[in-house]
């Protein structure tokens, strides 16, 4: 027995060290690049998005398979999904800079960086302003902070119109939904509560933990507006699901829309005001009329 | 002793070979093509070109993970159902996986991972598959005995309770956390730290030779544990030596690459169907068939359908299960 130890000791201690001199012989070091960027990897549809609206569209090698908007972005190279992307795609396409989101599997990013791979990794956003932050960040890295932050002002300007027109108009409540099973409302963590609250309205969810809702309880808070994203047939099949329920008062009013979810899901400044300018005429119709 | 259908010289060199054509296989597959016959030029040419990093720092760490993980997996199911003579047991039916998977639920939502972003997963992994196999094994092993049938009953509870608690974890979290757990869950040989591989592999290995050194007692308790006692097996001792280290392997490739199911259940048998019984075969040989069908596996998972990685677990469950299947039926019809 102890003879079995010790010889086992030995082998184990021998095998380890060989192990850690192959491992430490080799480790890539990261390179300093000159900005603007020439190769991107863009690892989110709204960054996909965000590139194509500062113009540097050419720069982009490569894209996820959720990146159909605009329609020449599908065009790209794939190099895998919001969550997981295949690192040797991306090595074998050289790219200087690869841009993800909170939604990138950390390893992966890790994995890249190790490489000596620009990575840059933006949170999700949670509000309007944060939304504009990334966009100057992404413009500060292609080297078109001018013109990023032209478009957010054009955005700004046209939010305060679109507000104006609102004013003083009753505050509508509302529900958005965006699963179905299980039920999932937007709280306040999604950029989505700002998008009702410019338009004129009030996120009956905004106050919860989790969007983990009961029907139940969309009944007692009783929105006047129900928005339903697509998530392709159930969002009408929701829509259906929502009429058994005749107390509600969107129900009463047949106020129930579907919103397409790519335009819920990933924004840009631009995009997210041309959500707004859509929902102040679901919630305020009487705004546009005359 | 029943008789093998191959000699046990043969059955190492088949798994051997096994082995080294899986890892050639996914050495040289993947979204850029690398042939078989750039792979050596490549890396004598040395660093400083993309195919080389393709290939030192992501399909040979892959490959390492692999061999280490499928081999613990695989060795930690021989040891468990030669202890307890039970063809159904695997690390993930007595719960320590369960375990797992709730320590790192537990220290994704707690934003542990954000202070110390590389060790905390493993570690909380590793301190959960502990956790549920610390109590499983003080319930049952009461006045120096152990009582197989009762560890597997708290095992499966135990296994349930936990992986109702993720579930509980994962209705309650943030958007954010939700995906970490998830990747977490569904299993990856990705890992990025050169550090973290070879201590799984130097683990795992560690416990392949100590699990050796009892191949002898898991064939006396082979018979039962009666007929082991009155042939000079200290079974107890070898019963919870035998029960830390399939807990310690299970512990350790959980912790690293997440939930791979199938990989401790569909080898053994395989490995029993061609070897035979004898554990000083049976150990060594499903560590490196368990290592080659995983890696095998792991390569299937990236190249399918490309550039799209599917978790390697689906793969191991799909592929164990069907051969599994068929080589039992055919062991019927015959």
């Amino acid at each position: 027995m102890k003879k079995h130890v010790i010889t086992t000791l030995f082998i184990v201690v021998f095998a380890y060290a060989g192990i850690f001199i192959l491992t430490n012989s080799y480790a890539g070091e990261p390179t300093a690049k000159p900005t603007p960027y020439q190769r991107i990897i863009s690892l989110s549809p709204a960054i996909t998005e965000a590139l194509y609206l500062l113009g540097v569209e050419d720069r982009i090698i490569g894209v996820t398979t959720y990146c159909q908007k605009p329609p020449d972005a599908a065009k790209k190279e794939k190099i895998g999904t919001i969550l997981e992307i295949n690192t040797e795609k991306v090595i074998s396409l050289k790219p200087d800079l690869v841009i993800g989101t909170g939604l990138t599997n950390s390893k992966d990013t890790k994995k890249l960086k190790n490489l000596g791979i620009n990575v840059v990794t933006f949170d999700i956003s949670k509000d309007f302003d944060w939304l504009c932050h990334i966009f100057i960040e992404l413009g500060k890295l292609v080297g078109k902070e001018e013109q990023a932050r032209t478009m957010i002002a054009e955005s700004k300007k046209r939010i305060v119109k679109t507000q104006k027109k609102v004013e003083g108009l009753s505050r509508k409540k509302v529900f958005v939904q965006l699963g179905s099973k299980p039920l999932f409302a937007v709280t306040r963590d999604y950029f989505i509560n700002d998008l009702i609250e410019f338009a004129g309205g009030v996120n009956i969810f905004k106050d919860a933990q989790s969007g983990l809702v009961s029907r139940e309880e969309v009944v007692r808070r009783n929105p006047d507006i129900v928005i339903i994203t697509t998530m392709g047939i159930t969002g009408e099949k929701e829509q259906k699901t929502w009429q058994q329920y005749r107390t509600i008062n969107a129900v009463k009013n047949k106020n129930i829309y579907l919103v397409d979810s790519d335009r819920m899901c990933s924004p840009t400044p631009v995009s997210f005001v041309e959500l707004l300018e859509d929902i102040v005429k679901i919630l305020h119709p009487e705004a546009f009329e005359g | 002793m029943k008789k093998t259908i191959l000699n046990w010289r043969y059955s190492i060199l088949l798994s051997v070979g096994f082995l080294l054509a899986a890892s050639l296989y996914s050495l040289s597959s993947g979204s850029s093509d690398i042939t078989l016959k750039d792979v050596i030029p490549t890396l004598l040419r040395g660093s400083g070109t993309p195919e080389f990093s393709i290939l030192f720092d992501i399909r040979i760490p892959r490959i390492l993970l692999g061999f280490a993980v499928g081999g613990s997996l695989s060795l930690a199911g021989v040891i468990l159902q030669g202890m307890f003579r039970n063809p159904l047991v695997e690390p993930y039916t007595l719960g320590i996986s369960g375990g797992a998977a709730l320590g790192v639920a537990l220290c994704i939502i707690l934003g542990l991972h954000r202070i110390f972003p590389d060790l905390a997963m493993p570690l909380f992994g590793f301190i959960g598959a502990f956790a549920v196999a610390l109590p499983i094994s003080l319930i049952n092993i009461r006045k120096g005995t152990v009582k197989t049938e009762g560890l597997l009953l708290t095992g499966v509870m135990i296994s349930y309770i936990s992986s109702s608690i993720v579930t509980l974890i994962l209705a309650i979290s943030r958007t954010e956390d939700l995906q970490g757990i998830i990747f977490w869950i569904m299993g990856s040989l990705e890992e990025p730290s050169w550090l973290l591989i070879s201590i799984v592999l130097f683990i795992s290995l560690t416990c392949l030779v100590l699990s050796y050194i009892f191949s002898l007692d898991l064939n006396a308790l082979a018979l039962g544990e009666e007929e082991a006692v009155h042939l000079g097996v200290n079974v107890e001792r070898a019963k919870k030596m035998l029960f830390l280290i399939a807990s310690v392997l299970t512990g350790v490739s959980v912790s690293i690459a997440g939930i791979i199911g199938f990989v401790g259940l569909v080898v053994p048998h395989f490995v029993r169907m061609l070897a035979g019984y004898d554990h000083r075969v049976l150990l060594v040989m499903s560590f490196l068939t368990g290592a080659g069908f995983l890696i095998f596996c792991d390569t299937l998972a990236r190249t399918i359908i490309s550039p799209v990685e599917l978790p390697v677990g689906v793969i191991t469950g799909i592929l164990g299960g069907s051969l599994f299947v068929y080589a039992l039926s055919r062991r019927f019809l015959k």
